[in-house]
């Protein structure tokens, strides 16, 4: 494996070489990708939205956003802008810390979580040893945020909507995390980079989607209710609960829920593009179009050249991913409470658990094909 | 055994309906992003209101002879006819008459049954209003004649779905002089009339010739 593109490692070579010692220049980087990161989540809520609201309007056959900005692509920045001049009102008998932290602690994990996601070898924040893993513990705690902001909202919509939400994010913690376990074990390593590496060798043949198509789906379902995207926005279900644990929020408090589920669903669909859609390989692998064009894999312009075509096809997939939640959202009708735990426990739980199982035999078959 | 086997066989024929179901409604959502938008961009557009279009009532004071029959056939009794008698000329006259449009259902009975046509359906629709209390419209208001949206410079008025011509879906950007689908109502009744004129000036010769 080649190892593409290190900036961090050329940065910390350029500060020493002008006279700060290694671990200041060390210092110096750590805060400039973790901004980038911010930058690149926060825009992709503004693209998120953008895309729901055009997708959701050709669905069916509107405009949609037309006037603010081009194509309407600013209208979230306005009604961003909006929510950020609204009162922010605690509701009586509210418990006031509770109110307000809930949403922070909703938002918090989910930002924290782009620290493992990858777009190249080297374009990463942080390449963790439980890469994965952290993302699973981390989406773990956005259920006891809601369940705070449900509670302490003196609102029996709010707490209904807060106990669903966490019923909902427990279940299917257990088949996404089994999902995952079963593309653990065919890459042999919880790194997220590891994950990508072990699907790069054979372009689109060796993606994980083909060998885990029924991890696939159950990734896809599981990461649908999570970010409780619909089929799966009962905690939030307008008709039966107003607006479940959002209900008594208003302002930039609201604002930080809307911005924790979008970030959600981005993250969600990029790391459902590193699981099993390759995360940044191409569907023809890098090395075979350079050994065709007869160029070296290390050549300066070939590695710039890769490293923004990887950058380009996460995106790519994760958007691809995106919107295909957005035309689930129009097709598929809402599911009750007990259709949604059913799914959960009576069918994804063992489904996910018997692919773990077939995983770990057909590893043990084919070794070659299945990671041994 | 088989029972048990037989349950896995059903359960996994249904998932496998379920899913199949799915990729069916999501090729419909698919396929609905490829059309065209209807979308009227309201202030700035607006539909032309068809020629029996229920709008708010027309009423004209000096044609109404207070028979009442406006109120007789109302559903809810709602025109407000305040008349008197006048001794002299044996004959009522009108002071005021009001219609609530908060309370009317626009279903144009009134219209209907008026024996002298003082009342009539205009093609305004935008009503809206702050007080509910606006909407009770008096003998002056009720006399107004709306703005007409094919006259009106800061709209485009855009034709309604059977006024296209044929084959045509979208209002927006049509040539100038297209006519709607099938023949005109006054074309039609011209042709009828031409040749009722034909029959009888043949039936004049025809009697001169005798």
């Amino acid at each position: 494996m080649t190892p593409g593109i290190d900036l961090q490692g050329t940065f910390v070579r350029a500060l020493t070489d002008l006279g700060l010692p290694a671990g200041a220049a060390k210092t110096v980087w750590i805060p400039l990708p973790m901004v980038l990161m911010l930058i690149v989540a926060t825009v992709s809520i503004f693209i998120c939205v953008w895309l729901e609201r055009k997708i959701s309007a050709a669905a069916q056959q509107r405009i949609g956003p037309e006037y603010v900005g081009p194509l309407g692509a600013l209208q979230a920045v306005a009604d961003g802008i909006k929510l950020i001049f609204k009162a922010d009102i605690t509701p009586a008998k509210a418990d006031p810390w509770l109110f307000v932290i809930g949403p922070s602690i909703v938002v918090i994990p989910v930002f924290l979580s782009f620290l493992i996601v990858p777009f190249g070898q080297n374009l990463v924040i942080t390449d963790l040893g439980i890469g994965i893993f952290l993302w699973i513990a981390l989406s773990s705690i956005a259920p006891i945020g809601l369940l705070m902001a449900g509670y302490s909202s003196n609102n029996k919509y709010s707490l209904l909507g807060g106990l669903r939400a966490a019923a909902q994010s427990i279940s299917y913690e257990i088949p996404l995390a089994l999902a995952v376990l079963a593309v653990v074990m065919m890459s042999n390593g919880l790194s997220t980079i590891d994950i990508v590496n072990q699907q790069s060798d054979y372009g689109i043949l060796g993606w994980n989607i083909w060998r885990q198509p029924v991890g696939f789906v159950i990734f896809w379902i599981s990461a649908l209710a999570e970010c409780e995207r619909l089929p799966f926005d009962l905690p939030e279900a307008e008709e039966e609960l107003v607006a479940g644990y959002q209900t008594e929020y208003t302002g930039m408090k609201f604002g930080l829920f809307y911005v924790g589920s979008y970030v959600n669903l981005m993250l969600s669909a990029l790391i459902v593009s590193v699981l099993y859609l390759g995360g940044w390989s191409f569907p023809i692998p890098v090395k075979a179009i350079t050994g065709l064009l007869g160029i070296s894999e290390t050549a300066p312009v070939v590695q710039i050249i890769a490293a923004s075509l990887g950058i380009v096809m996460t995106m790519l997939k994760a958007y691809l991913l995106v919107f295909l939640t957005i035309l689930l959202r129009w097709t598929v009708p809402r599911v009750r409470i007990d259709q949604l735990l059913d799914l959960g426990w009576k069918f994804l739980l063992p489904v996910s658990l018997v692919n773990l199982l077939v995983t770990a035999g057909l590893k043990l078959v084919f070794p070659v094909a299945f990671g041994g | 055994m088989l029972n048990f086997l037989k349950q896995v066989g059903d359960y996994a024929k249904e998932t496998a309906q379920a899913a199949k179901f799915i990729g069916q409604g999501l090729s419909v959502t698919f396929d609905h992003m490829k059309r065209r938008p209807v979308t009227v961009q309201y202030p700035y557009e607006k539909v032309i209101p068809s020629e029996r279009y229920r709008g708010r009532i027309h009423f004209e004071f000096d044609k109404c002879i207070a028979c009442e029959v406006c109120v007789r056939v109302c559903p809810i009794n709602l025109p407000v006819v305040d008349w008197e008698f006048n001794r002299e000329t044996k004959k009522k006259t009108l002071n005021h008459y009001s219609i609530d449009f908060g309370v009317c259902i626009f279903c144009g009975n009134c219209v209907e049954y008026c024996p002298t046509n003082c009342l009539s359906m205009t093609e305004e629709y935008e009503l809206a209003s702050y007080d509910r209390h606006n909407l009770n419209y008096d003998n002056v208001a009720l006399g107004r004649l709306p703005y007409k949206v094919t006259e009106d410079p800061m709209v485009t008025p855009m034709r309604e779905f059977a006024y296209l011509p044929k084959g045509v879906m979208d209002p927006h950007d049509l040539p100038k002089g297209t006519q709607r689908a099938g023949r005109l109502p006054k074309d039609i009744l011209a042709e009828i009339n031409a040749e009722t004129a034909k029959k009888e000036t043949a039936e004049a010769t025809s009697e001169n010739s005798q």
